[in-house]
């Protein structure tokens, strides 16, 4: 019904990623304290190396989501003229990541496993 | 590193509006984002308004309020499965509690009244409403949306009013007038005019109408079914009769002492203001049929209903009185006038028949107390 196929991905097809777009913010939120958007989407790009580019298109709609869900708590602070909105996990949000981490790595166990790839062995 | 200054934010916060972004939260997420972009890639003599113009794009396929209309609908998107849980559950629990409430009524177990109320209550004010929010989520056309919100308009007036009439509380029949001219003068032509549009369901539409306006008709008959004209008659005469022997029994009764006095009175004027609300006279006379006057059988109205209202003020007064009289009364406990089993707090449902036949009956007990009284003098 919704359509989350706003990525901008550079290597890999938007196919191939929707549907991890929570997994990857809750994961970043969890190691970190607190973020606002546009540093997550930052942190991606140099994770990942600009191979996963975040589109404010699919990251706002998910954060406010998230925080609906109450997997996030936010924090507003005055920059200047603007405000800046910082995201949290809570202690249901910290659950949800880790289960999602673990549900998405068995996914690619399984993967592997259906089409045969070999890990490579640098 | 480009800084910002503070025209330079608000035209942007004034740009987010202007494209359509209306939640507060999304705006000032995207301002916020929008400028840690224009600080960090914009060099410290770089032209904003180039900068900006060539950035914004980059946010939207076609306009910015794709982002807005992404997240209403990633946040109904969620609460649309839980309506739809919260639908299925009310309806099964509402028709259960309706249908074991309908046994209950039948088969005069005590607790129907909750029963019914709760159940035929949570289908008409949760289920109805949540079942036309998700019909009217999924519907394309406005018509549609229209038909489907009349159409649960309808549900919820003909639940209320079967509600309403098996609860006997007053004011059911406008509920069920209400409901039945919606569906005839509404809801019908709406579902006609949609249905014959297209002529591959010119034919189904055809057959539904006829089917609903039958139904609706039947609706109507039932609920004007009246007593007939004969019945209301003999229940007229009825009442005529039981006052000549009133006064005949009366008659023998030397003097009535003041609190048999404001008995009499009370029971007089609660007489008159039912007899009035029937066929806007104090009294039924004689040649009623030649004057055509016909008093319909139904419960009292507002006038004993409402707390403070005149016919409550009196009865209360009636039940005060005869209890006063009755622990006067030094003979046997036989001769006591019932009062007891007649409760203040169900008024309401009495009808106006009985409530007369009672009136009358208790004046006889008491001109019966009377005359022995007289008697034994």
């Amino acid at each position: 019904m919704h359509n989350i196929l706003m990525y901008i991905c550079v290597m890999y097809s938007s196919e191939l990623i929707k549907g991890t777009l929570k997994t990857i913010i809750l994961k970043l939120l969890s190691e970190t304290k607190r973020m606002y958007g546009y540093e997550i989407t930052q942190r991606v790009k140099e994770l990942t190396g600009d191979k996963i580019q975040i589109t404010e298109g699919a990251l706002y709609p998910t954060l406010h989501g998230l925080e609906e869900h109450g997997a996030v708590t936010t924090e507003v602070v005055n920059i200047g003229k603007r405000v800046r909105k910082y995201y949290t996990l809570t202690s249901k949000g910290k659950k949800e990541a880790s289960e999602k981490v673990d549900e998405f790595a068995e996914f690619i166990g399984t993967m592997q496993f259906l089409l045969n790839i070999k890990t490579q062995v640098k | 590193m480009y800084t910002l200054n503070e025209q330079q934010i608000d035209f942007i916060l004034h740009d987010i509006k202007t494209r359509g972004v209306d939640i507060e939260s999304l705006q000032l997420n995207l301002l916020d984002h929008i400028c840690c972009i224009v600080e960090s890639e914009l060099q410290e003599d770089g032209n904003f308004d180039q900068f900006y113009q060539q950035l914004i794009p980059k946010f939207f396929r076609k306009d910015l309020k794709e982002i807005e209309d992404e997240t209403i609908l990633l946040l109904t998107f969620k609460n649309y499965y839980a309506m739809k849980k919260a639908m299925i559950i009310t309806g099964i629990t509402s028709v259960t509690l309706f249908i074991i409430g309908s046994l209950f009524k039948i088969m005069l177990w005590p607790g129907a009244g909750p029963l019914l109320v709760f159940g035929i209550g949570s289908l008409s004010l949760v289920f109805l409403p949540l079942m036309f929010v998700l019909k009217a989520k999924d519907s394309s056309s406005k018509n549609e949306r229209l038909l489907s919100g009349v159409g649960a308009l309808i549900g919820f007036l003909i639940c209320l009013a079967a509600l309403f009439s098996v609860m006997h509380w007053p004011h059911a029949l406008t509920l069920w007038i209400v409901a039945i001219c919606i569906a005839t003068f509404v809801f019908i032509p709406i579902y006609f005019y949609n249905g014959m549009r297209n002529p591959d369901t010119r034919l189904n539409t055809l057959v539904t109408t006829i089917l609903i306006l039958g139904a609706t008709g039947l609706l109507f008959i039932m609920v004007n079914i009246r007593p007939a004209k004969k019945q209301l008659e003999i229940k007229m005469y009825t009442h005529i009769q039981s006052e000549d022997l009133l006064r005949k029994m009366q008659q023998h009764a030397k003097q009535y002492d003041p609190l048999a006095s404001d008995i009499d009175t009370t029971a007089e004027r609660i007489k008159s203001l039912i007899i009035e609300g029937m066929i806007g006279k104090p009294f039924i006379p004689k040649d009623f049929e030649a004057q055509k006057l016909l008093g319909e059988e139904e419960n009292l109205g507002p006038a004993f209903f409402k707390e403070g209202a005149e016919g409550a003020i009196l009865f209360s007064h009636l039940k005060e009185t005869v209890a006063k009289y009755n622990s006067t009364l030094t003979l046997n406990e036989g001769n006591k006038i019932p009062i007891d089993h007649f409760q203040e707090d169900k008024i309401g449902f009495y009808n106006n028949y009985v409530v007369l036949n009672y009136v009358v009956q208790l004046q006889m007990y008491l001109a019966t107390d009377e005359n022995k009284m007289t008697a034994s003098k």
